[in-house]
């Protein structure tokens, strides 16, 4: 219909540029055309008559539309178009051969075999008829093929970009008028990047895509993604958010499984939400002992699924072998220290070290390593203080540290990177005056400034909905069951009011009065300040939890457990390595970084780093660069050579003096990426062929592209112009004013 | 909003009487004992020396718990007219006790003891740190040895106290073996924390009760030799800690008592304090 009204095809308006042919000047047109509405205007004006201003005004603009027109053919409208010109041009034709086209989604037929019967079908001889043409397979690599035959889409990755990118470089030495490339669009490196389509457009070549597959499975679930922290403690308790969608199963169950290799840590069972919508569900699950994980996060099949190779993703989990110290200061022997100790004694993942004031000159040390460790009491150094990951402070007095030891408590937090927290008590807090020390600026709320903060008040636990989310109060994995739980554990006996909480702090807890008395009060707050964290657990009471409960009961010890691996789970070493995917799908360049601090935690620009690499057969030790923008951090690109695991050591230097060093591992799986996305990515396709001057087309309609292709200005083309005065769209427009004007006319009964 | 204020008022009630249910409110025995006539101090507390302090309803961090038991009839020939064994020394010995730890350490100490029954009620697991005189004449039954077990496996520590000679450690152990069957009951070696954490006392004397003053020795029956005994847990922690042949209680209670020889009274309470910041350490 397009090619009937306008004379030719939409590729050769896309292609051509307008032109008019009349050697008048185009401003005369515009003012020809407003010289005859003038001219007609004062004609009906004049003869006006018995017509009413409206219908003036009708026939004024339908005979003015008309001269327009008129004036519009006079001038010679055309299309200027660069054609290629025949057997001197070669066409690029690139099907993708990656493993996902073998998927058959519409009938028995492979989305390969229907590719290959597109180009069988007539429009390969279509081609070959005007051009040279060149045919390729298109997966991790681009590889010029003889015949469709070659095509086996077994490969495991689809690589778009580099693949024409390829192309492009080869159009500097030949005349490649066009490529046309037949894929699915499920491209494993997120898109083809502006760098490849800029080259393309420079080089004027259109890209013609021709899409194949279901835009929309029709009875799938696909996981989008799972989020895991790459390190963690052993035995620490994980929350895997797993995001996914579905097709055709709305309001079904499924069920979500966590596993490590073939053992199942976890499963839980949901409700498919929307058709189509991401849905994160959270499951829980231990970490297990030191090592490394590949933890599997899973849904089971669900009936006639049409691909079940996306029910699966993979993540790398290091379990740290280290064991982070963590140093309790309290300034009275009361319950909530005992019990608190016995809660993580058995902990082999925290190292809790304690300096008891038993009497106002004497301390009492446990957890030290040696009989020197911390004999003068409270760190007075950075280096000491910083050697820890985590600080807590009970009931102890803020006078009690001098200046200079309040300052480094908060460069621990904020500098150091370690995790703070503060326990109620008569002398903590407010009571103990904290709120006047820098500390105050790294607590989670603004304390008051007031003594008598500290509370004899019966309380029990409420739970908010950020708490239940929280790891650090997770005693059941279900949130619902876990609320209950908290709403159940023993009574607090005193809560201490802690102000208000900052802007960006997280209140967990609340603490109820059991009297009704009073409104609930933050119990349990943590926020993250610079580059570590801080909490408050504004009580001394908890111990009630373990002793008002059976022996068995686990809730406090857990409690406990899980608020000191918060505390020190993120706290960095002076040498941390990582790489921003531990899990590398489908790629082979490992971003491997390093950052590096001296013993007072500050930045080690001018540290010697290195990473020695070894898995697969590789054993190598690379120097790893400074990063100018970011002083002690120290970045390497490594490509992994084949698909396997490897360790990666960094070692930090300065002259000989060793800083520190870190090992984590990764590891470069292929073949998975191709299983996810597999409906068609007509959106990729599109923006290809839009912004190349290309055409998108389904496979029933690829024949016509024999034809389109001819318009293009790259390779070798000649420049024509295509006559548009005689476009019958047009002559069509001139009936149909002079119609309208006759039909009004007799119906105002003026002919 | 007169119903709403109803339905609060009865949620209060029930609120406030769910704590009440899980730790009972504090009881002066005194008048009891004394109706008995039974204690040395009756005279104090008949001229109001031995009133209940004014700030007894004051909470503070840490308060002891004194086992309120049944005396066994068979040792004491005035258990029959219902002698009270568990109530030796109450209360200046639980009171000067505490005010004592409150001037030497950094312990936020009630002014009162608080008397805590085996009784099946919550009431004892507030008060981790259980202390139970001459346990040489207790006579518990099966469901309190039970709580008793169940108690210290969840964290509590039971210091025992002021029990003489092979008859009353013949009829404690009787009562410690329904408690934990036949573990062991060792010495307690010097060098073990309990005896340093906050005073040395690797020397340590014989304590006698105030009964030396009469009798010129320092033991009672045949307990010659002072014996410092403990029963452990798994983890290498003491939970229940056995002061067999010795006073300690007598002596702090006789501590302001000017015949009473100051070295003992001072040695008890440095003993009696460490095994307090022992059990709030381990």
């Amino acid at each position: 219909m397009f090619e009937f009204l306008f004379k030719y095809s939409r590729t050769v308006f896309n292609q051509g540029n307008f032109v008019f042919l009349n050697s008048w000047p185009v401003w005369m047109l515009w003012a020809g055309i407003a010289a005859a509405a003038a001219g007609l205007g004062f004609l009906i004006w004049r003869k006006g008559g018995a017509a009413t201003p409206v219908r003036s005004v009708l026939v004024w603009l339908l005979q003015a539309a008309l001269a327009a027109l008129l004036l519009f053919m006079i001038w010679r409208p055309a299309l200027s178009v660069s054609t290629l010109k025949p057997q001197q041009n070669i066409v690029a034709v690139l099907v993708d051969d990656s493993s996902s086209m073998a998927t058959k989604d519409e009938g028995d037929a492979a989305r390969k075999d229907r590719a290959t019967k597109v180009l069988t079908d007539g429009l390969l001889q279509k081609l070959k008829d005007k051009f040279q043409v060149r045919v390729y397979r298109m997966s991790d690599h681009l590889a010029r093929i003889e015949g469709l035959d070659q095509l086996n889409a077994q490969s495991p990755v689809t690589h778009i970009g580099p693949s024409l990118k390829q192309v492009v470089a080869d159009a500097a030495s030949l005349p490649i008028g066009a490529m046309v490339v037949l894929s699915d669009g499920a491209d494993n490196t997120g898109g083809v990047d502006l760098e490849t389509i800029a080259e393309i457009r420079r080089q004027r070549i259109p890209v013609h895509t021709i899409g194949f597959g279901r835009e929309q499975m029709q009875r799938d679930i696909e996981i989008s993604n799972v989020e895991l922290p790459q390190r963690t403690l052993p035995e620490s308790r994980l929350s895997a958010l797993v995001t996914f969608h579905q097709h055709g199963f709305t309001g079904q169950k499924a069920k979500i499984t966590i596993r490590d290799n073939n053992k199942v840590l976890a499963a839980q069972d949901v409700t498919l939400k929307a058709e189509g919508a991401e849905q994160l569900e959270t499951v829980l699950f231990n970490a297990g002992p030191a090592g490394v994980r590949m933890i599997q996060a899973f849904i089971d099949p669900l009936p006639n699924e049409e691909n079940l190779r996306n029910n699966i993703v993979t993540r790398m989990v290091n379990v740290d072998k280290r064991k982070p110290r963590i140093l309790y200061l309290e300034g009275e022997p009361r319950w909530e220290f005992k019990f608190a100790r016995r809660a993580v004694e058995d902990d082999q993942s925290i190292d809790l070290v304690t300096i008891l004031r038993t009497a106002p000159n004497k301390l009492y040390r446990q957890g030290v390593k040696s009989a020197d460790e911390l004999k003068n009491g409270f760190p007075t150094t950075v280096e000491e203080l910083f050697a820890f990951d985590g600080l807590m402070f009970g009931s102890v007095d803020a006078a009690y540290l001098t200046p200079q030891q309040l300052q480094n408590v908060k460069d621990f937090v904020d500098r150091r990177g370690g995790g703070l927290a503060f326990l109620g008590g008569k002398d903590a807090l407010a009571d103990g005056g904290w709120q006047a020390t820098p500390v105050a600026e790294v607590m989670p709320t603004t304390l008051p400034d007031k003594k008598g903060t500290f509370q004899w008040t019966p309380a029990n636990v409420r739970l908010t909905p950020q708490g239940s989310e929280s790891l650090i109060t997770r005693l059941e994995d279900d949130p619902k069951k876990n609320d209950k739980r908290f709403e159940d554990l023993p009574y607090i006996r005193n809560v201490q009011d802690v102000g208000t909480p900052k802007l960006g702090a997280l209140v967990l807890a609340e603490a109820v009065p059991m009297n009704g008395g009073g409104k609930a009060l933050p119990l349990l707050i943590t926020m993250n300040y610079g580059r570590g964290r801080s909490a408050i657990f504004a009580t001394s009471g908890s111990w009630r939890w373990q002793m008002l409960q059976d022996k068995s009961d686990m809730s406090h010890e857990m409690f406990y457990r899980q608020f000191l691996r918060w505390m020190v789970t993120d706290t960095p070493a002076h040498v941390t390595g990582s790489t921003p995917r531990s899990l590398m799908a489908d790629e082979s360049v490992a971003q491997l970084r390093a950052t590096v601090k001296d013993k007072t935690f500050m930045p080690a620009a001018d540290a010697v780093v290195e990473a020695r690499i070894i898995g697969e057969g590789v054993t190598e030790t690379v120097a790893m660069t400074p990063d100018q923008g970011e002083p002690g951090t120290f970045t390497l690109d490594w490509t992994a050579p084949k698909q396997g695991d490897y360790l990666v050591e960094v070692i930090a230097k300065r002259g000989d003096q060793e800083l520190g060093r870190d090992a984590f591992t990764f590891r470069r799986e292929d073949g998975t990426a191709e299983n996810f996305h597999i409906e068609q990515n007509r959106a990729l396709l599109e923006k290809l062929s839009s912004e190349t001057k290309g055409n998108y087309y389904k496979p029933a309609d690829a024949q016509q592209l024999g034809e389109d292709i001819t318009y293009s200005e790259g390779g070798i083309s000649v420049r024509e112009t295509r006559d548009l005065w005689d476009m019958p769209i047009l002559f069509l427009a001139f009936l149909m004013i002079r119609a309208v004007e006759w039909l009004l006319r007799r119906k105002w009964g003026t002919i | 909003m007169r119903a709403r204020s109803t339905l609060f008022l009865i949620f209060a009630c029930l609120a406030s009487w769910g704590v009440l249910l899980a730790q009972k409110p504090f009881h002066d025995y005194m008048p009891e004992l004394v109706a008995n006539g039974q204690t040395e101090a009756a005279m104090e507390w008949r001229t109001g020396q031995l009133r209940v302090p004014s700030d007894w309803n004051v909470p503070h961090e840490w308060t002891r718990a004194r086992l309120k038991y049944t005396s066994a009839g068979i040792l004491h020939p005035q258990a029959h007219t219902g002698w009270m064994g568990w109530a030796t020394d109450y209360p200046d010995g639980d009171r000067n006790f505490q005010i004592g730890l409150k001037r030497l350490t950094t312990m936020d100490t009630t002014s009162v003891e608080h008397v805590s029954e085996l009784d099946g009620s919550d009431d004892v697991y507030n008060f981790p740190f259980l202390y139970a005189v001459e346990p040489g004449h207790w006579n518990l039954f099966e469901d309190e040895a039970d709580q008793l077990r169940e108690y210290l496996d969840r964290g509590g520590f039971l210091m025992t106290d002021d029990f003489h000679g092979t008859v009353e450690w013949a009829n404690f152990l009787k009562g410690l073996q329904k408690v934990f069957g036949n573990r062991p009951i060792v010495d307690i070696d010097n060098t073990d924390p309990i005896f340093h954490v906050i005073y040395d006392l690797g020397k340590r004397v014989q304590i006698p009760g105030k009964q030396f003053l009469q009798s010129g020795v320092p033991y009672e029956f045949d307990g010659f030799e002072p014996k410092w005994r403990a029963i452990y847990d798994t983890q290498g922690r003491i939970v229940v800690a056995i002061c067999h042949n010795m006073d300690l209680s007598d002596a702090i209670e006789h501590a302001n008592d000017p015949e009473y020889p100051e070295e003992w009274a001072n040695m008890a309470y440095r003993i009696a304090t460490n095994y307090v910041v022992y059990d709030l350490t381990h």
